[in-house]
């Protein structure tokens, strides 16, 4: 039943979609749009906004619905531009704006407001009402993360919805009547879902807006980078949106596959490390005890010396938030240097049914994959406090709230650290630090939680003479002997094959807006599996046809 | 008047209630009986011959959309009696509610087992204290007596019947707002498809009548569907509850032939004529929510059809009767601040739509209003109007338009007169008096 097909005819074409598709996908799916506010495709139906109307012909005659409920049917002819239904949607709007207060010149749902553009594309060019408005509540506090305005809601439900039926918690509802009604938090309390801002995104006008956002930049201003979130291993797709080189907001990116149209609250206001005053911005080597800043020379100079000197009696603990390509790279260093002591640091992140994995590495499969883990009876993180190592190199990774470690690390001849800001790690015990940079200042890949490689952009510019992380790892490892030094990550990526066969021909460009899932049954992807069997497997090219998120 | 009166035919005077006994003696329940002996679908069928169309409002004949319950589908059936009665000017199901209630409960567990259902919800009109007490009082005898309950009549099948009260909406006598709010959400209609019928209370297929539907077909099964269309014609079949109220001398509830009595007859027999020996100046025929008729297009019997053809529906059969001093701006301000109040809010036209509507009448009322006000309000009730266009999920917005439209249409010249002599001669009535008491 679910692959049977329905022909019908939208505007003069022929199309056949699966039966059970509403008429505005079928539009959709055209390329062409319905207008809509209620209707959203990762809830249910409303039906209550009514501006998606359309004619229908189904043989007795046109009549003019609303076309998100409106499964198509064999032979139905569709009008979507005709004279009906178009006047229809020109009543909507004008019934939408004689209360709406218009204040769109303070309002930061502007440019990306639902009633702008439809008011553009098929407003009338006036009103009829000359009468006072309703009044309602205005910056009401749903939460700390969600302000309300009932003046400027046009009560489409989607923010109800969302709360009940993808976030589990049904606490929004309507109360009031008619041109009264208002959006309520049950009992009068305040949100407390963790994917709450999720309400901000999907609310199609300027009703709900962050907290965190507002009054920040007018969104046309933003510059719009997709990429993917770094704090947990589920890499839900983003859009990071930057100007003056700060991150002021991230929202969720479209992913079927991934995290369809959401991201946790956690997870997009976690930017705020991007703008920390104590970034990295030069190289530094310890001299009479202390760290002085020197040149990239001077400081990869010392730090492969430290490297050479230390040998298999090297402690590395590889970042499992690098990327794939950095972490390729880092294993290239551990190999020439010939340590087996070899870890990375376990991070928990909160769990739930929906997005959260629990574990708060965006590429802990990554790590796995690149064989980050001890070698057979050489010492992992949970040993090193008594492992009687002399020399450690801590790559992109900090172990400040465990002192245990600390007082070893301390007790250390030599360690190397990079890292993006300084940490107490370096301040007490590095000999040497190359200063790295944020996900949000490089390119390269996370390996989410199911195996799915997904390209992370960089949307900012690093601070002072910060290296990417695979540019300086690149450089460290030409210098101990590892040939020429990698110019991009994506270079890097593309040389992997030659190791990993089951990488092979992959690129950053081919891994596509939506990312690559790499074959099932590989190690990337299982659980607890350290070392590296290299599968006959290849990727499969052209799986993922690239289509940008339609904005919903 | 010649004919057989059918529902309250036994019933007690107004304010007493029959009790069990006296039910049973006057033939009650042998129409329950019967039908507990015949296939569901035989019941149905006979509702469907009887040609009975929904007393609510709507008129769509019982028994066809008793047909429409899937079968097999694993799921309960639920059967919900909408006794909201919430309309403006109806008051007739209150008078089976109170004086024969066991007639209802009757009509309810006949229906069940007609279309596979265990439980009926008798839905109540909140501010109908009198009809709850009364139904509540006959299902404890109904109970007692087995006509309820788990061994219906001896034939070892179960049905229960619940009475639940509503708590104050107009919207909640709309068939699937009632749903809704039967189910303890707000009462908000549902869109459809789903049609009630596949997937209505708790998603289970559910039919919906009217009290005064559900009451008939205890007589359709006892006396037959030749005995049942021997009243009314094909158009309508068997009697019609009217309530009469407004400018007469006798508001009253009558049961009448709808193919014999014309809605003259209704107001000048039943009703006495209109009250103060005034002449009558329009008549609403069908509850507040339809069109509007002048005094002279009143000769036409109380079928559906008949109402229709001449410009109105006959509704829910509450004939709202306007004498000749009645204002008509006066008159719509009321119903538009009625509906304004009851929009539920949930469909952009009519949540917006109604209080536009109010705001307008309310300007011309007030002798503020502009000459080009009146087409305005034509226009406005034309914009947000026909759920048949898909302009809406229900009817809310069409009951605020068809007065608002026929107004104009046959009043126009009471809403050209307050714009020009500085508003609505109640609205100036009262400004005088205001400028007494302040003197």
């Amino acid at each position: 039943m679910a692959d049977e097909l329905v022909k019908l005819t939208i505007d003069g074409r022929e199309v056949e979609v699966p039966r059970g598709t509403k008429v505005i996908e079928a539009v959709r799916d055209m390329g062409s749009d319905v207008p809509h506010y209620c209707w959203h495709p990762g809830l249910t139906v409303a039906g209550n906004c009514r501006i998606c109307m359309v004619e229908v012909d189904m043989g007795r005659g046109r009549q003019t619905v609303i076309s998100c409920n409106l499964d198509c049917s064999p032979g139905m002819q569709v009008f979507t531009q005709s004279d009906p239904a178009k006047q229809a949607r020109q009543d909507v709007m004008e019934l939408l704006l004689i209360n709406h207060p218009l204040d769109c010149p303070i309002c930061d749902q502007a440019g990306e407001c639902k009633l702008q553009e439809y008011s553009f594309e098929f407003g009338a060019d006036g009103s009829r009402f000359e009468f006072p408005k309703v009044h309602k509540p205005k910056h009401v506090d749903f939460s700390e993360h969600v302000k309300f305005d009932a003046e400027r809601c046009i009560l489409c439900t989607r923010c109800v919805r969302f709360c009940d039926e993808i976030a589990g918690e049904d606490e929004l509802s309507i109360v009031n009547r008619g041109d009264r009604n208002e959006i309520a938090v049950a009992r009068g309390g305040e949100m407390t879902n963790a994917y709450q801002l999720n309400t901000v995104d999907i609310c199609p006008v300027g009703a709900l807006t962050s907290t965190d956002f507002r009054f920040k930049s007018r969104v046309w201003f933003l510059k719009q980078t997709r990429s993917v979130c770094g704090s947990c291993s589920r890499g839900c797709n983003t859009t990071v949106g930057t100007r003056w080189n700060k991150v002021l907001r991230m929202v969720p990116a479209e992913n079927d596959d991934v995290n369809q149209w959401w991201m946790c609250d956690a997870g997009r206001l976690a930017f705020k490390h991007t703008a920390a005053d104590e970034r990295l911005g030069a190289p530094m080597v310890r001299k009479d005890g202390k760290l002085v800043e020197a040149s990239w020379d001077e400081a990869l100079s010392a730090a492969v010396e430290g490297l050479e000197a230390a040998g298999d009696g090297l402690f590395a603990l590889v970042s499992a938030r690098l990327t794939n390509e950095e972490l390729f790279l880092a294993r290239g260093i551990l190999d020439k240097v010939g340590t087996q002591h070899v870890d990375f640091k376990p991070r928990t992140w909160p769990k739930d049914d929906l997005l959260r994995t629990g574990d708060g590495n965006p590429n802990a499969a990554g790590a796995r994959f690149f064989g980050i883990a001890p070698g057979d009876g050489a010492h992992g993180l949970e040993a090193l406090a008594e492992s009687g190592l002399k020399a450690a190199f801590l790559c992109g990774e900090d172990l400040d709230e465990r002192p245990d470690d600390l007082a070893a690390l301390e007790a250390m001849d030599f360690v190397l650290c990079t890292g993006f800001h300084e940490t107490e790690t370096m301040r007490r015990c590095a000999s040497v630090v190359l200063p790295g940079v944020t996900e949000f200042e490089k390119d390269g890949s996370f390996t989410n939680i199911d195996g799915r490689m997904q390209r992370i952009q960089p949307s900012l510019s690093a601070p002072g003479s910060a290296r990417p992380d695979w540019k300086l790892l690149g450089q460290l490892l030409a210098r101990l002997g590892g040939g020429e030094a990698p110019r991009s990550a994506d270079q890097v990526l593309k040389s992997m094959g030659a190791t990993h066969p089951e990488l092979e021909g992959l690129s950053l460009g081919r891994l596509g807006p939506l990312g690559k899932s790499l074959p099932q049954g590989e190690s990337p992807v299982t659980e607890g599996e350290n070392t590296v069997t290299a599968g006959e497997n290849t990727v499969t090219e052209g799986e993922n046809t690239v289509t940008e998120g339609a904005s919903a | 008047m010649g004919l057989r009166d059918r529902l309250l035919q036994h019933a007690p005077p107004i304010g007493s209630s029959q009790s069990y006994d006296d039910y049973v003696a006057s033939g009650g329940y042998q129409g329950l009986k019967k039908a507990l002996g015949m296939e569901p679908d035989a019941v149905t069928q006979m509702v469907l011959e009887a040609g009975v169309r929904g007393r609510g409002g709507a008129g769509f004949p019982a028994g066809r959309k008793w047909s429409f319950v899937p079968k097999g589908t694993g799921k309960p059936v639920y059967l919900a009696c909408n006794a909201d009665e919430s309309e403006p000017g109806c008051f007739k199901d209150r008078q089976i509610m109170e004086r024969v209630p066991h007639l209802l409960i009757e009509g309810c567990v006949a229906a069940c087992h007609a279309i596979g259902a265990q439980i009926a919800y008798i839905y109540v009109r909140g501010e109908y204290p009198q009809s709850i007490a009364a139904l509540e009082a006959a299902l404890v005898e109904a109970r007692e007596k087995g006509t309820v309950g788990s061994d219906v009549m001896g034939s070892g099948w179960a049905c229960d019947v619940w009475v639940h009260k509503g708590a104050g909406a107009y919207i909640c006598g709309e068939e699937t707002g009632l749903l809704s709010s039967l189910e303890g959400g707000r009462g908000y209609p549902r869109i459809k498809p789903p049609f009630p019928a596949v997937e209505g209370l708790w998603r289970s297929p559910t039919i919906i009548n009217n009290v005064e539907t559900l009451a008939n077909v205890p007589l359709i099964v006892r006396d037959g569907v030749e005995a049942f269309k021997s009243v009314g014609n094909d158009d309508t079949t068997g009697t019609r509850l009217v309530g009469i109220s407004g400018h007469v001398e006798n508001p009253c509830d009558v049961e009448i032939d709808p193919a014999t009595t014309t809605i003259r007859d209704l107001i000048e027999t039943h009703a006495g004529g209109v009250w103060k020996g005034r002449k009558l100046k329009a008549v609403i025929p069908g509850g507040s929510s339809v069109p509007v008729m002048p005094a002279d297009a009143i000769d036409v019997p109380f079928t559906y059809g008949a109402v229709r053809d001449a410009g109105s529906l006959a509704g829910a059969a509450g004939v709202i009767v306007m004498d000749e001093t009645t204002c008509m701006v006066d008159a719509l301000l009321n119903l538009m601040q009625f509906y304004h109040h009851e929009s539920c809010g949930q469909c952009t036209p009519c949540r917006e739509g109604t209080g536009w509507l109010e705001k307008l009448v309310t300007r011309i009322w007030k002798g503020e209003g502009r000459p080009s006000d009146i087409d305005l309000l034509d226009s406005v009730a034309d914009t947000i109007g026909g759920a048949q266009n898909g302009k809406t999920i229900c009817f809310l917005a069409d009951s605020a338009v068809m007065p608002t439209k026929s107004f104009l249409k046959h009043f126009r010249g009471d809403f050209v007169a307050a714009v020009e002599n500085g508003g609505s001669p109640v609205w100036k009535a009262q400004e005088a008096r205001r400028a007494k008491v302040s003197a």
